[in-house]
């Protein structure tokens, strides 16, 4: 568009393009410090399991995977909007999501634990549990109908149709991108967008049930159509913070110093303040339906979220997921700050694993005679932080790994120029 | 406006350029130079033109936040008056004030307001509605919004000299540079806008017209329903029927276990005269049996409740038989509630009095000696299936030995020939009644030294006139009867 002033685009190889050293040399202590972290939290978890929370441990695995899995969709997806509307602003930044994005791939093999505690019974599905219906006086062909749908093989083959459409995704789209550095072709931009439409569909069907299949079905006797959108929701406003904070590390680290503007962390700001209200519209229409329909069924999800420590957290909720980041991140000022918008993007990451964690944990209690949900004491509370800790750990040293052996900006984009003289107003 | 000049008033300056960096760079220039009463036009929106023109950043934000919280605290406080204060209404049941269920319409109206913030508060600082620009006066204005890109310089900017800004400009470039002249085109408003208006005005009133004339006058036609679903709701009246169940029935009886609201305000101490805490000691079964009898509406435990209550009548009366001393209560293992659960006072009694008189007199007499109108007539065609009523006033009725639940048990549910009144007398005149009976049988044993002092003379002067006419009434009989034999004889 505009040819004003502004700074020529860097050859592709400059420095300001690469990994700076000091992050560079934090991959093998995130990596080895995230899994050391991961295993004794499992550990700990395991231990805190016990007859009134026998799913416990599986659980704070579930919390830390439903964690990091729901940011790095959030980043496939922001990928691949960019490619769908022909995003001209976000080009700089985002190479950023790709790298997190590309991890849908250790993903699955992360995966793999929950896998197996299908077929272990009542690990941490309940629906595992072969004496599950008989013990809460289910009907008996109301469950045999649930059944069809909650069985372990048809969970495999559902997980392995979500991984296969995430990884495929997420592999067409990093290949394009990183390769379009070394040709420069304008023809792979093409591709991928042509591609952006269907792939959002894929998209937003395999998140929605595996929403369902992975959070929902905790508690199997409950539903709530609106579930997938609620977790997409969380999982969209975390990536663009995951995508504000990594990106405003890298500046001060000594990357993309001038490629990246406030004017991209404004833009940044704008879709984190709107999906703060967005993540609040979805999570309060979902709640305000059921509490007003008031039908014993549905209420139960709730209900048990406002007993114990839980009814804090469901409150806390409303003040910090919403009212508190709302007002933050509200003023252009702000927006326009990298290192408070970065401060806004690490808190929201913090309050969106509470999010899960408040969605995943009440189910970990007993059921056969309702027990009021728990933390699991000092020691609970400790094994769910080590575990989400490390695991994101771990991952955040694979996108270490990831963007040190590429570039951290599409060099060859057709649209860096755009993105980078991008003026807000 | 500028000051008024003889010939043609001078509003300002004006540049064209061809591309947009070249009008970004004049810009510049002119910010630079110091004038700020500046403006720019081009075809599209052109990003970083409030930097390049030195436009302060707009209050526009928070016009639409100070809106935006106004819609809040307007609908919040809106719903929490009407639903909570002026008209209370229970909803869904729902509390009175319940947050929730406000927020949708809290949610919209602060969407609304914050729009027209936005939308009114634009046109008021961009000072809308405008219908005419000076810039319009000059024919090569119109590719503005084409391909052209237009720099504008106000006249009354402080720094304003028309040679300086033309000089300026020239030097950014620009090929063309004009004054903008103030438009001489006439400035009243056509005649056929005016005919326009007005015949919009006319139609616009014409469906209104016809609807009103339907309304006044008179017509041989049927009535003209604008909406006709809204005169004539389709919902089904009482016994109505309709296709949409099996049975045909509109109306729809209770779901078993569920009861309606308002229907369920009592005890069920006070629904049964049983005292349901100690019966849940000695017999569970029939506690459960009777809160799905009185509390969930389920007819067959109503039978069956009905069942035992008459097999415990019947063993009462033949124990009672068997052992003429024994007292009535002997096979009675239900523990009856021994006090009016309501407060007896006057008006209670007075209640029971007339109830007693519109229901129980009848048989039981206005004495409560078991002689009314009934019975005499009974008693006097001799007939055969009779069973006298009970007198009130035998001992095996009194509140020692026959408590008051099982009075009030008895009126509701009948016994041996009696039917139960539940049906017809209200619950708390049920339980009225038994505080009458109560009364009407101290009142029979009552000593003089209860009643108060004031009264005394008086009830001794009742009581002496009521002996006298009893002694004139049996001498009236006597003579009547000596009459009558004089007479046959």
């Amino acid at each position: 568009m505009s040819e004003h002033a502004a700074p020529a685009v860097k050859p592709a190889d400059d420095p300001a393009f690469q990994l700076p050293a000091s992050l560079r040399s934090l991959q093998m202590p995130l990596l080895g410090g995230g899994l050391v972290a991961l295993l004794i939290g499992m550990g700990l978890a395991f231990s805190v399991s016990d007859a009134d929370m026998p799913r416990f441990g599986m659980s704070a695995y579930l919390t830390a995977f439903l964690y990091v899995l729901t940011i790095v969709l959030g980043c496939l997806f922001f990928v691949l909007i960019q490619h769908l509307v022909r995003a001209g602003w976000s080009v700089v930044v985002r190479r950023v999501a790709e790298c997190i994005m590309i991890m849908t791939v250790p993903m699955a093999f992360l995966f793999l634990p929950i896998l197996f505690s299908v077929f272990s019974e009542g690990a941490l599905f309940i629906w595992t549990d072969p004496e599950y219906a008989s013990k809460l006086h289910l009907d008996e062909n109301m469950w045999e109908t649930k059944k069809l749908f909650l069985n372990a093989p048809f969970f495999l083959l559902r997980a392995l149709i979500y991984f296969g459409i995430w990884g495929a995704l997420a592999v067409y789209y990093w290949r394009g991108s990183v390769n379009q550095d070394e040709t420069g072709e304008r023809a792979a931009t093409d591709r991928m967008q042509y591609w952006s439409g269907p792939a959002v569909m894929a998209f937003s069907l395999s998140l929605s049930f595996a929403a369902f299949d992975w959070g929902m079905s905790l508690a199997p006797m409950w539903f709530s159509t609106m579930f997938g959108v609620y977790m997409f929701a969380g999982g969209i406003l975390a990536a663009h913070c995951a995508i504000t904070l990594m990106t405003y590390v890298l500046q001060r680290a000594g990357a993309l110093k001038e490629e990246v503007t406030p004017e991209h962390y404004h833009d940044l700001g704008k879709y984190i303040f709107g999906f703060v209200v967005f993540w609040t519209y979805i999570s309060f229409s979902q709640y305000m339906l059921i509490w007003y329909g008031n039908i014993p069924e549905e209420t139960e999800w709730f209900f048990s979220r406002q007993e114990g420590g839980f009814g804090y957290l469901s409150i806390g909720l409303i003040f910090f997921h919403w009212l508190l980041p709302f007002f933050g991140t509200m003023s252009r000022h702000v927006r326009r700050r990298p290192g408070v918008m970065a401060f806004w993007a690490a808190y929201i990451l913090v309050v969106h694993f509470i999010d899960i964690y408040w969605i995943v944990m009440p189910e970990a209690r007993m059921v056969e005679h309702h027990t009021i949900p728990g933390f699991g004491g000092a020691l609970g509370i400790l094994a769910s932080l080590l575990c989400v800790v490390g695991m994101t750990a771990l991952v955040v040293g694979l996108v270490l790994r990831v963007a040190g052996g590429n570039r951290v900006v599409p060099v060859r984009d057709p649209r860096l120029r755009e993105s980078i003289i991008f003026e807000n107003i | 406006m500028s000051e008024t000049k003889i010939e043609t008033t001078v509003h300002g300056m004006m540049a064209e350029f061809t591309t947009v960096d070249s009008l970004l760079s004049a810009c510049r220039r002119v910010r630079d130079a110091g004038y700020t009463k500046t403006d720019a036009y081009t075809p599209f929106p052109v990003h970083g033109i409030d930097k390049a023109l030195g436009i302060k950043p707009t209050v526009l934000p928070w016009i639409c936040l100070i809106a935006g919280a106004t819609g809040t605290c307007i609908a919040l406080a809106m719903q929490i008056w009407m639903n909570s204060i002026d008209y209370k209404y229970i909803i869904s049941g729902k509390p009175f004030l319940s947050l929730p269920a406000f927020i949708p319409v809290a949610f919209e109206l602060t969407i609304l307001l914050a729009s027209f913030g936005a939308f009114f508060g634009m046109w008021a600082l961009n000072g809308l509605p405008k219908f005419s620009n000076p810039m319009f006066t000059d024919p090569r204005f119109d590719r503005a919004t084409d391909d052209r890109f237009f720099l504008y310089v106000d006249a009354s900017d402080e720094r304003y000299d028309a040679a300086g800004v033309r000089s300026l400009m020239a030097d950014t470039g620009s090929d063309y540079i004009n004054e903008v002249v103030e438009d001489d085109s006439p400035k009243e408003v056509p005649k056929p806008v005016f005919l326009i208006w007005g015949l919009s005005v006319a139609a616009s009133l014409v469906p209104l017209i016809c609807i009103l004339t339907m309304r006044v006058t008179n017509s041989s036609q049927p009535r003209f329903h604008i909406f006709f679903d809204m005169d004539f709701s389709p919902a089904k009246d009482a016994q109505q029927v309709t296709s949409l169940f099996v049975d045909n029935r509109a109306m729809r009886s209770d779901v078993p276990g569920t009861v309606a609201r308002g229907q369920m305000e009592e005890s069920l101490d006070m629904l049964t005269g049983i005292d349901v805490e100690a019966l849940t000691l000695t017999d569970p079964p029939r506690v459960e049996r009777l809160v799905r009898a009185y509390m969930q509406a389920d007819d067959q435990a109503k039978a069956e409740e009905q069942e035992t209550l008459e097999k415990e009548a019947e063993a009462t009366d033949e124990a009672t038989e068997a052992a003429e001393a024994a007292p009535a209560s002997v096979m009675d293992t239900t523990p009856w509630v021994e006090k009016n659960p309501l407060t007896v006072d006057a008006d209670l009694l007075a209640t029971g009095q007339q109830q007693f008189a519109i229901y129980c007199s009848v048989c039981h007499g206005m004495d409560g000696y078991g002689n009314g109108l009934v019975n005499q007539r009974a008693q006097s065609i001799s007939a055969p299936t009779w069973v006298p009523p009970a007198s009130m006033h035998q001992e095996t009725l009194y509140a020692d030995k026959y408590p008051d639940g099982k009075l009030f048990s008895t009126i509701s549910n009948g016994i041996r020939k009696m039917p139960g009144y539940a049906g017809q007398i209200k619950l708390k005149d049920r339980w009225a009644i038994v505080a009458y009976v109560r009364a009407l049988q101290k009142s029979q044993n009552a000593s003089l030294d209860l009643v108060p002092d004031a009264k005394k003379a008086a009830v001794e002067k009742a009581v002496e006139e009521a002996k006298a006419e009893l002694k004139r009434q049996a001498e009236e009989a006597e003579k009547a009867a000596a009459a009558r034999q004089q007479a046959q004889q």
